[in-house]
């Protein structure tokens, strides 16, 4: 008795679409584990790759060293990113133009895009963790209730229904309910925990575009006045 | 710098993903055992347990009380001393100043007699000291005793208790191996009767395939006499009479036969077919669950020749409404009686109407 209500040999004894129902739920806890981990690598790396640049960039380096330094503009990501985009528009267009207007919306422009990009590789897959934490409880859900049913249907062919005989498949039938909450609960936690913290790397990134953005208006700003004089 | 950073793989993802799935899996798998087992092993570890208890409690509570006994006894050794001391080299610097001889007589003098009285006193405490360490001794013994009686009272019930549960056990054992013979045995007879009625079926198809066959021939030879006879008749006017007479005789005997052989099919048929009924009922039979054994109901059934019921009445009841209710319930559950019309019509006559005994004791198992 005791052995027949063991968890894996109820699931191998459940109907064929509850066990499809587990596998699904299976694939999605497996899945979602893996993009837990493989954000949580990255968020943590991002930031730590974050923090070192900035160091770089306000321990006073000469601005066009630090631009000749880095990787190529495919390669680059986060704060350098929005720095290489920003300084390049700036030193495309410083030649071309008088206009401290015009150069200063340039940069902004290239930035802005840059930013858009960084958000959208920060927020890589964090979609599918949320699909994951709310359609996966209703997904064994189905499958509990399937399982009822069909428990129903074969009980309706015997004398006498007793608990003895309506337990093990209620209780195969809740194996998919468990599942599918194994799966959703682990999604919901670091769908939130990993999204507050690409939203917070990105509003460092914001505050590092307007930084730099000051920069260059300052500088920008002495130049045209010795001109002037 | 940025090299490092730059692409996270998946490779240890998927690693660690399948390790804590794993390691659910195998949290699932190995808590099962575990709980199973631990009825049996809690009884006997709980049983060791309380005997450590009170073996150990007791001699260390006594152990404890010892040495808090023993402390004051040695201070109270200690403090009439030390005054002494303190006393006598303060007195000598306040008479300094005075006579130093009278003084120092005085004062030997009355540090001698302190000294005794000290000497007196420090004896008289000791004696108690004695005293109180002998009755705390005893005292310590009685509670050695006392915890000894305990602790072998304790065990002696343990042993009661295991014994008992021992027994306990034996008896639920067997209790247990009787109930399996029995559903054996039940199971066993179970598999006979259903073996019963599937001979019973077969015969009887097969006495309706026999009987048919001999219809056939009769029908074949009857023809034959009755062209036999015609031919006969025509041909030979005057040994008509004799030769009619002859197979009329003949067929006469063939007839009798005929109806003996029926009447037996009829009655294996009919027995066939009341089983059938019996057994169409009891799947459709919710007996109550209050219902003992000894309730026995018997119903009265009337059938159209096409199996359907015409109605079900009690001709003796059981004496508990309920059953009787469940009873008719079931025989109109289980209707129609489609059997009823391959039955031929000397066998249907008699199942127009019929009684069916019911007792749950047939059922029940």
């Amino acid at each position: 008795m005791n052995d027949s209500m063991s968890i894996p040999h109820l699931i191998m004894n459940a109907s064929l679409i509850v066990q499809l129902v587990m596998l699904l739920l299976l694939a999605a806890s497996i899945a979602s584990w893996i993009i837990i981990f493989q954000r949580s690598i990255a968020l943590r790396r991002a930031e730590k790759a974050y923090r070192d640049f900035e160091d770089h960039f306000w321990s006073g380096v000469d601005l066009n060293e630090l631009y000749r330094d880095l990787p190529a503009e495919q390669e680059s990501v986060g704060a350098e990113h929005v720095f290489r985009s920003g300084f390049r528009e700036f030193n495309r267009l410083m030649p071309k133009t008088q206009s401290t207007d015009a150069v200063l919306e340039g940069v902004q422009r290239g930035q802005r895009v840059a930013l858009s990009r960084e958000e959208d590789r920060l927020q890589l897959h964090l979609t599918f963790l949320a699909t994951v934490a709310s359609a996966s409880p209703y997904i064994g859900l189905f499958g509990t209730v399937w399982g009822i049913m069909g428990s129903f249907q074969s009980l309706s062919m015997a004398q006498q229904a007793t608990l003895s005989t309506v337990a093990p498949w209620i209780a195969e039938a809740l194996v998919a309910t468990a599942m599918g909450l194994f799966a959703a609960i682990p999604a919901v936690i670091f769908y939130n925990r990993l999204s507050a913290h690409a939203g917070r790397l990105l509003g460092k990134y914001e505050n590092f575009a307007e930084e730099f953005h000051a920069i260059l208006h300052r500088n920008l700003q002495g130049r045209s006045e010795r001109e002037a004089s | 710098m940025a090299k490092r950073e730059r692409r996270v793989g998946y490779g240890w993802p998927v690693l660690l993903a399948t390790g804590v799935h794993i390691a659910a899996l195998m949290l699932t798998i190995v808590k099962w055992p575990e709980s199973e087992s631990d009825p049996t092993s809690s009884s006997v570890v709980q049983a060791t347990l309380v005997r450590a208890e009170t073996a150990t409690d007791q001699p260390q509570q006594t152990e404890d009380s010892t040495p808090p006994a023993s402390q004051p006894e040695e201070e109270d050794v200690q403090e009439p001393e030390e005054p002494a001391p303190s006393e006598s080299s303060e007195e000598p610097a306040s008479d300094s100043d005075a006579e130093v001889t009278d003084s120092a007589v005085e004062e030997a003098q009355a540090e001698a007699q302190r000294l005794q009285e000290e000497a007196q006193r420090a004896e008289e405490q000791r004696a108690e000291a004695e005293r109180k360490r002998q009755a705390e001794a005893e005292a310590e013994r009685k509670r050695q005793a006392e915890a000894e009686a305990e602790r072998k009272r304790q065990a002696e019930a343990e042993a009661e208790r295991k014994r008992q549960a021992e027994a306990e056990a034996e008896r639920k054992r067997q209790a247990e191996a009787e109930a399996e013979r029995k559903r054996q045995a039940e199971a066993e007879a179970e598999r006979m009767r259903q073996a019963e009625a599937e001979a019973e079926r077969k015969r009887q198809a097969e006495a309706e395939a026999e009987r048919k066959r001999q219809e056939e021939a009769e029908a074949e030879r009857k023809r034959q006499e009755e062209a036999e006879a015609e031919r006969k008749r025509q041909e030979e006017l005057a040994e008509r009479a004799a030769q009619a007479n002859d197979s009329s005789l003949d067929s006469m005997i063939s007839d009798e036969e005929q109806s003996i052989a029926n009447a037996k099919q009829a009655s294996e048929a009919a027995n066939g077919f009341k089983n059938l009924v019996r057994r169409y009922v009891e799947q459709n039979w919710n007996i109550p669950s209050n219902a003992s054994s000894e309730l026995r109901a018997i119903v009265r059934i009337q059938l159209l020749p096409t199996g359907e019921l015409v109605s079900a009445t009690i001709t003796q009841s059981s004496g508990n409404s309920v059953f009787d209710h469940s009873v008719i319930n079931a025989v109109e559950k289980a209707a129609p009686f489609r059997e009823m019309r391959e039955l031929d019509a000397s066998v249907k006559g008699q199942f127009r109407e019929f009684n069916l005994d019911f007792n749950p004791e047939d059922i029940r198992r």
